[in-house]
């Protein structure tokens, strides 16, 4: 069949392909009570509310926020950020250009009221729907 | 360690065919059976398969380059199903309030920055002074392309409402 799936690049439907993924992947992790695009309608970013609980851990409003942007062309590298926050933490795993360490890939962590610890990080993938599991697996190693 | 817990947890919580559906919906260009198997951890025959029903279920588009037949999302298919996603939350009169309100933030931006389009936000972030500020602009820009994108499915919505709506008459 032809015609085929890369005739013309849309960034903006990349990106809400890959939301749309992130959404659903965030839907079947198990300590996952409920997702919804933010800010109501417009749909920019991915907000889940998780019960981190089930991790064992005590904490409350534990939310991750993901962001993604396809990239300007097909072969850009996508930026996205997965990014967790709970009453006592503010973390995440970035993929964007920054000042802080070398390359994109990186993990920041709030560390006082107005500074974060940064550190050089390479994603395993750039599939959005892997690395929803890739991040959740981090993040249960970094709250516990 | 912590990536094979990642990968475990998932083929857990999901069978084979949803992580290649997942995986093959979400790539930015259209990639072969073996490198969405490998992004699925689904044995390469079985991701085949998988992908070839797919493509008979008008999910996925397929195409012959250079040997290999690619795979990718079918921009029609995804574009449908945001706009059954969309009738399902919204009534009518919620859906043009909806359209307000992406149309108004379009607006403040073009106000805002004095340009019209997120290209020509892009181009400014060229003459920032700090990196925050580059960040700023660039990360305006995309979220400036999809909420353009977004707008496009509404007005889809709103055309085609009487059409496709749950509460549309069925016809005898």
């Amino acid at each position: 069949m032809m015609g085929g799936p890369s005739d013309g690049y849309d960034s903006a439907a990349a990106s809400h392909r890959a939301l749309h993924s992130i959404k659903q992947e965030l839907r079947r992790h198990p300590i996952v009570v409920e997702t919804r695009g933010f800010p109501a309608g417009e749909f920019v970013e991915v907000v889940a509310d998780l019960a981190i609980e089930r991790w064992g851990v005590d904490s409350h409003n534990a939310t991750l926020t993901v962001r993604w942007f396809a990239g300007e062309t097909e072969d850009a590298r996508p930026e996205f950020s997965f990014h967790y926050s709970d009453t006592e933490r503010d973390l995440g795993w970035h993929h964007h250009e920054q000042e802080h360490v070398d390359g994109w890939g990186h993990f920041q962590k709030r560390t006082s009221t107005e500074e974060y610890s940064y550190e050089a990080y390479t994603f395993p993938s750039k599939n959005p729907a892997r690395l929803v599991w890739d991040v959740m697996a981090r993040l249960s190693s970094e709250v516990e | 360690m912590t990536e094979a817990a990642g990968v475990e947890a998932w083929k857990e919580q999901t069978t084979a065919f949803d992580r290649i559906q997942s995986v093959a919906t979400a790539v930015s260009q259209p990639q072969s059976a073996s490198h969405i198997a490998g992004e699925a951890h689904v044995a390469e025959n079985t991701a085949r398969d998988h992908l070839k029903r797919l493509v008979e279920l008008n999910v996925l588009l397929e195409r012959e380059q250079d040997g290999t037949t690619l795979y990718g999302p079918d921009p029609l298919h995804t574009r449908v199903q945001m706009i059954r996603e969309l009738l399902h939350q919204h009534d009518r009169d919620s859906l043009i309030e909806l359209k307000q309100s992406l149309q108004s933030q379009i607006e403040d931006w073009q106000s805002q920055y004095a340009v019209e389009s997120p290209t020509e936000l892009r181009d400014r972030a060229a003459e920032t002074d700090t990196a925050a500020q580059t960040r700023d602009i660039r990360q305006t820009a995309s979220d400036w392309e999809l909420i353009s994108y977004r707008l496009s499915i509404v007005e889809d919505a709103i055309e085609n409402y009487n059409t496709y709506s749950e509460d549309a008459p069925v016809s005898a």
